[in-house]
């Protein structure tokens, strides 16, 4: 059983049809990426997968210790407690708040906290917060954060807020992280770390992770399966290796999509 | 039917002051985000300035209401120039404190320099009744509904069909893209503010004449009616703002004709509160969600 | 660990200090009752107003009902120490209040919080309008004449203990995981949601929060000052505690407090300028607010415990952030 399911799934803007009929599905542990050109419906799959947007039609369901659930019809702030995690396209960092509490906000849902015990001070607080403590600064050590921890996260150099971004989504403890075009904008040495980070996700944190992007190298290197949106349309999936030979594929990024 | 016809034509006359006057709001908040508190206050003086130059000139109607609509055009310009615009960059929370300072300076100044005391608006227009139908209209509220339809169509004019109109759209869309075409945001600004001020100008006339009293703080209470009615017709429309004005004057009209004048206030609200529970983005108001 | 309890420790000395100032003050004649009545005042101001900065500075949640809370602790106190005026009388009415006003908030937040920024102000001043309408026309409230004859049933130090009890708790507030959520969602409530908070949930929650300390300062208002009528609870006066806040820095709580006593001092050494003291008052609101966009102080807090810590500073920016 797939861990995560997505049958003919639609979204109509208006008459025009951003998403049409995509199928896919997730395995435990993969790395997916989902290629297209501009415009192709990929962020809005995004939007729809992580409960943004709604769906004009079709199925997402998820694999639970507990069984399969629908995630149609959740909030986003659900769909993430049930641990599905994003970065966005355009970083959206809480840019005031230090990058310690950017990641601190991100497990509000991994712990409660009496109400009593948080405005009094009670010792059960500092326990608690000790603990949530102990979490962050293994994600600041983890994402070579530890430097700047206090720092306001919107001052920050852009290749660190990505990097702060992907620690908060991290934060969350998600199963799957999507990760919304994390390279862009980066030079090679960023997307060469970029690229370890990412492995790390797999390896240290054992994430799912489902990549939307551009940069060819970092797709062709890092994903296990690829799926090709264009048009809204799913035009091609496989290898890295199919993909290249994909003739579909070729002459979307090429011909402007003619034969799609 | 008889009162019903009767409240229409008292809802229509508070209606469109308050319409005049959410025109203002709608137009200003449209181009940059602030609610004018002190637009009351321009509307105050009008009325002062009305009174003004009636007893002191004895000039007719007409002179009043276009020399008041002038001195208060370039009292809001003034106030954009020296209050607004130096934050123009600044957290708008801060301008909208200014805007409140700037209120509160228009109605003490006022108090402090002529007396607080509420006095008699020269009846410069001598008051008629015709009575039609059973249903009693005075010349007066036809004058300020004439008066105030004239001005709405004259705005609408200006703002589809001038080069200062289309100026003021583009900026109200999109100020730096306006800039890169060549328009200056300034005097667009600027404008707004004054054609806004002008109307609270004739407004502030045309109460004088219709309530027959004024005083300095009389320009509060219409003011943040007028706004809600700006809110209801969806802030930055302005057949919007006319709509909900005719609405909130007509609203209280006749909660008052039905015998529960004391809630005639919370009764605007609950409208305001449901409207905008429904329609967060009120009538006429485009409701626009952000990208992700 | 240590820098925790030195500084907890260092507070508590200086408010008991400030208490015995006062005191001492009061016992040299130095206070006289014209300056004890303005300390009161801003205490209460500090009251109200630290509580409407955590729903504006913390949550980013531009509320412009805040007198409507506080008319209703005002009128639970008069109300119940009509029948039980003692000490007791005050405490529970205080209580009852500060119910009533949570309840009140969690009615009106539900549908209006979706709102967005000015929407949102504009609809609560709608509240609470409404709130002061009801209260003007209930025969238990004495409609517009309003309630006097209230008890004296707090003086300057009841009013100075509850100040330093309501910072603690709207201070341990922000600064939990409660406070990180509210301004996740100030900073950004798409990504907020993302990361699994629930924005209508904490929203309420601060918007609930300082309604209730509002209630507590209505309560305190209304023994102090023994007379209240649905007047003293308008628009202005909603406006009136959003001034203090802005003027000292949307999201600073210190800010508040500076603001809260100097607009307290302005207004007592300008009140023998008659109606000028509302001009001068004014002009100083502009010219603040044009040479000092972002307030007073900014977003700068007062920390004892970082003078201990001294781990580099904190790199907080100066300007403020306007509700959403």
């Amino acid at each position: 059983m797939a861990l995560l399911t997505v049958t003919n799934l639609s979204k109509k803007f208006g008459g025009l049809a951003a998403v049409a009929d995509v199928n896919m599905h997730v395995e435990d542990g993969e790395l997916v990426a989902l290629i297209g050109p501009n415009g192709a419906g990929k962020t809005t799959l995004f939007n729809m997968l992580t409960g943004v947007i709604p769906p004009t039609s079709g199925k997402i369901t998820l694999t639970t210790a507990t069984g399969t659930i629908s995630l149609l019809g959740r909030k986003p702030y659900q769909v993430a407690k049930l641990g599905l995690a994003r970065t966005f396209q355009n970083i959206r960092l809480f840019a005031n708040l230090s990058v310690r509490d950017n990641l601190l906000a991100a497990m509000t849902h991994r712990y409660t906290e009496n109400f009593f015990a948080e405005v009094l001070r009670l010792p059960a607080y500092y326990h608690k917060e000790a603990k949530v403590l102990a979490w962050t600064n293994a994600l600041l050590r983890e994402f070579d954060l530890v430097d700047v921890a206090d720092y306001d996260a919107g001052n920050l150099p852009y290749g660190t807020q990505r990097r702060v971004e992907i620690a908060r989504a991290t934060a969350t403890a998600p199963r799957i992280i999507f990760l919304d075009e994390p390279a862009a904008g980066m030079n090679p040495e960023e997307t060469a770390a970029l690229m370890k980070l990412i492995e790390k996700l797999r390896t240290d944190f054992q994430l799912t992770v489902v990549l939307i992007e551009h940069d060819m190298g970092l797709v062709m290197n890092l994903a296990e399966r690829i799926y090709v949106l264009n048009q809204g349309k799913l035009i091609a999936d496989g290898t890295p290796a199919q993909i290249q030979q994909n003739q579909a594929v070729i002459d979307a990024y090429l011909g402007g999509g003619v034969h799609a | 039917m008889q009162t019903f016809f009767q409240q229409l034509i008292n809802g229509l006359s508070l209606g469109s002051i308050y319409a005049l006057l959410a025109l203002g709001y709608t137009m200003v908040y449209g181009i940059i985000k602030l609610i004018n508190f002190a637009h009351g206050d321009i509307y105050m003086i009008g009325a002062f300035w009305g009174y003004y130059v009636i007893n002191q000139y004895h000039v007719d109607f007409g002179v009043a209401l276009v020399s008041s609509m002038v001195i208060c055009a370039a009292l809001g310009m003034l106030i954009e120039y020296l209050a607004y615009r130096p934050l123009r960059n600044s957290p708008r929370i801060t301008a909208l404190i200014t805007a409140i300072g700037v209120s509160y300076f228009l109605e003490n100044g006022m108090s402090f320099l002529y007396g607080a005391n509420t006095r008699n608006f020269p009846q410069v227009v001598a008051s008629h009744r015709f009575t039609v139908f059973g249903v009693t209209v005075t010349n007066i509220q036809l004058l300020i509904v004439a008066v105030s339809l004239l001005l709405m169509v004259a705005l609408q004019l200006i703002v589809q069909h001038t080069r200062m109109g289309t100026a003021m759209r583009a900026v109200a869309v999109d100020q730096e893209a306006a800039e890169l075409v060549g328009i200056n945001p300034n005097h667009v600004i600027s404008f707004t503010f004054g054609l806004g001020s002008a109307l609270a100008g004739a407004a502030g006339v045309l109460i004088g004449l219709y309530y027959n009293s004024i005083d300095p703080l009389m320009g509060m209470v219409p003011g943040i009616k007028a706004f809600v009615a700006a809110v209801v017709g969806g802030i930055g429309s302005i057949p919007g703002a006319a709509i909900g004005g005719f609405l909130i004057g007509m609203l209280e009209t006749f909660v008052q004709a039905i015998g529960l004048s004391a809630y005639k206030d919370a009764a605007v609200y609950v409208v305001l509160i449901v409207i905008l529970v429904v329609l967060p983005a009120g009538l006429f108001g485009k409701n626009i969600k952000e990208k992700v | 660990m240590a820098a925790r309890w030195k500084a907890a420790l260092i507070w508590l000395v200086i408010a008991v200090a400030g208490f015995y100032l006062i005191n001492e003050l009061i016992l040299l004649g130095v206070i006289n009752s014209f300056i004890e009545n303005m300390l009161v005042t801003i205490g209460i101001n500090i009251i109200l107003a630290t509580g409407l900065n955590l729903i504006i500075g913390f949550s980013g949640q531009f509320s412009l009902g805040h007198a409507g809370f506080m008319a209703l602790g005002a009128y639970a106190t008069a109300i119940i120490t009509e029948h039980l005026g003692n000490t007791l009388g005050f405490y529970l009415s205080m209580a009852v209040g500060v119910v009533i006003a949570m309840i009140v908030a969690v009615i009106i937040g539900i549908p209006t919080l979706r709102l967005r920024g000015d929407y949102l102000a504009i609809a609560t001043m709608g509240a609470a309008e409404i709130i002061r309408v009801v209260l003007n026309n209930l025969k238990i409230t004495n409609g517009a004449a309003g309630m006097y004859n209230i008890p004296a049933l707090a003086g300057w130090p009841t009013v100075y203990v509850f100040v330093c009890l309501t910072t603690l708790m709207i201070v341990n507030f922000a600064r939990s995981r409660a406070g990180r959520a509210i301004q996740a969602i100030r900073e950004d409530d798409i990504a907020a949601e993302a990361v699994g908070i629930n924005p209508t949930k904490w929203k309420l929650s601060a918007f609930v929060m300082g309604a209730a300390t509002a209630a507590i300062g209505g309560s305190l208002h209304a023994v102090y000052i023994q007379t209240i009528a649905p007047s003293d609870f308008g628009i202005m006066n909603s406006i009136s505690l959003l001034i203090i806040v802005v003027l000292g820095g949307v999201g600073s709580i210190t800010g508040t407090f500076v603001a809260a006593i100097v607009l307290g001092v302005l207004d007592t050494a300008l009140q023998s300028f008659g109606t000028l003291r509302m001009v001068i008052y004014a002009l100083a609101l502009i010219l603040i607010m044009v040479f000092k966009p972002s307030g007073l102080l900014g977003r700068y807090e007062v920390s004892i415990r970082q003078l201990f810590e001294k781990k580099g500073a904190r790199h907080g920016t100066a300007d403020s952030h306007e509700p959403q």
